[in-house]
């Protein structure tokens, strides 16, 4: 009960919270839908995921400014990569936040004639600048990570039957070598143990894998369906849920 | 900016922002109404404290466990004065949230066929006694500080320096009474902290005394005394000097 008070007392575990709960709103409207429910509970679980969806972005409302706060710690980083990834993401996620307000503002009347349309596409490319950009950050520190990896296993591991030598000629006459093949195996193997070995990195690496697909369908790049949005909302915020009940779990910086 | 990003990130923090944003449209809808010019103003007014009053309800789903939580801290208390007070009204806003949390459900459709006007009645009356309590805890704490006040010796002495000052003042025709406001005083002075919180209660109470008809203000008092406390409040967050322990 104690650690149920302490992560109440934090208002963006709350808003995590929220947003879990409108996700499995959204996934279960769409399985009533394919249930063939009752109009009324549908109706029901529409109006509870709406009113979720404004009660969080009324909690949202400070949002731009930590993200900014946030973007003004990355710029002094050390490694570049990371500090240009780190910080036009926290920009971005500061324009989203913005946007995200004045829809807010629309919608509860203070600005009568908003274009909700386009301020919701606008706040929507934001967020997904700023997820590919987090996706860009996660990809390199893999690679950082299965390069140091990579040479300490080849010296552990036993002599390979096929010297490096041949492994270079072979793959480009063609793909389905075995040397090609083993590589790959190799590849994916040392993948799996570096993901495996940093918990951080793969839970951000899956939280904003999931989090890519609700731009990309609500922008109509790569529509999905309200299901397979919910399902991925949901799990998401679960991840990030999990990282504030386990700060060690947090991706850092 | 630091120190807002901070603030804000304490869910209580937020609360109070938003609850303070509340009253002051409610106060500025009562001092707007008869405004023929502003009709569109009040009515973006009305709206807002709707939503916000509505996010707040949701925001504030967990809160029942938070009471019980510092109920049990309470109960722990060795004073028993104390004890009694802060658990009881502890356990009153408890409930008083599981009231808020049922209006929540019946407002969002979860819930069907409860009484909205029963419910009400019940919250305003939990946060009611809880106030009451808060009160009494605070009474109990100032008259505790003003007994302390009075046998010290040097506090005696300021006091005598005090009432010799001007006996051709009205104030020396009752001089027990200006002893005890001047006691009062210092006491409230060198212990702000109960000052405030006793302000903040007082200014909360008028919303449950309206609310169950038993003091009729009108709207604008209401919002004026809800701005006032969530003020207060905010104050006490930013400086945890002014919080009353425990």
């Amino acid at each position: 009960m104690d650690s149920w008070v302490r992560f109440n007392a934090q208002s963006q575990a709350k808003e995590r919270v929220i947003r879990a709960a409108q996700y499995a709103c959204t996934l279960l409207g769409y399985t009533l839908q394919k249930g063939g429910a009752t109009a009324d509970l549908h109706k029901t679980v529409s109006q509870l995921e709406a009113h979720m969806s404004m009660t969080r972005k009324m909690l949202r409302l400070g949002n731009s400014v930590e993200a900014l706060e946030a973007a003004k710690r990355a710029i002094h980083l050390s490694d570049s990569v990371l500090r240009l990834c780190l910080t036009i993401s926290h920009l971005n996620r500061a324009m989203y936040f913005v946007c995200d307000n004045i829809l807010w503002a629309g919608k509860t009347g203070l600005i009568p004639k908003l274009d909700q349309h386009k301020w919701s596409q606008r706040s929507f490319r934001y967020y997904l600048f700023a997820l590919i950009l987090n996706l860009t950050r996660d990809v390199y520190e893999l690679r950082l990570l299965m390069e140091c990896e990579g040479p300490y296993r080849a010296s552990k591991a036993p002599h390979s039957p096929n010297p490096s030598t041949t492994l270079s000629a072979d793959h480009l006459s063609s793909p389905a070598t075995p040397a090609t093949s083993a590589w790959i195996r190799r590849q994916l193997h040392l993948l799996v143990t570096v993901l495996y070995s940093n918990p951080p990195l793969l839970l951000d690496l899956v939280k904003n894998s999931c989090d890519i697909f609700i731009p990309l369908d609500r922008l109509g790049i790569y529509p999905t369906g309200p299901g397979f949005v919910g399902a991925c909302g949901l799990a998401s915020s679960a991840l990030s849920i999990l990282t504030m009940v386990h700060p060690w779990l947090k991706l850092k910086p | 900016m630091d120190g807002f990003v901070k603030f804000t990130n304490q869910s209580q923090g937020r609360d109070r922002i938003f609850r303070a944003t509340q009253y002051a449209c409610a106060l500025s809808i009562y001092l707007l109404r008869n405004n023929a010019e502003r009709k569109d103003l009040v009515a973006k007014l009305k709206s807002l404290e709707t939503n916000m009053s509505a996010g707040r309800k949701l925001f504030r789903l967990g809160n029942t466990i938070n009471s019980i939580e510092a109920a049990k801290r309470t109960m722990r208390l060795s004073d028993r004065v104390l004890c009694l007070c802060l658990t009881t009204a502890n356990i009153n806003r408890a409930l008083y949230f599981i009231c808020d949390n049922v209006l929540w459900a019946r407002s969002v459709g979860l819930i069907r066929g409860v009484d909205k006007e029963r419910w009400s009645l019940n919250s305003s009356r939990c946060y009611f006694l809880s106030l009451v309590m808060s009160l009494t805890r605070d009474v109990y704490v100032v008259l505790q500080l003003m007994t302390e006040r009075a046998r010290d010796k040097n506090f005696r002495q300021k006091m005598e320096t005090h009432l010799g000052e001007s006996p051709d003042v009205a104030e020396a025709v009752v001089p027990q009474l200006d002893a005890f406001c001047f006691l009062l005083l210092e006491s409230l002075r060198s212990h702000p902290a109960v000052a405030v919180d006793t302000l903040k209660n007082i200014c909360d109470l008028f919303i449950p005394l309206h609310r169950l008809g038993l003091y009729q203000s009108n709207a604008g008092v209401v919002g004026f005394c809800g701005l006032m406390s969530s003020v207060i409040g905010i104050v006490t967050l930013v400086q945890p000097k002014f919080t009353l322990k425990p």
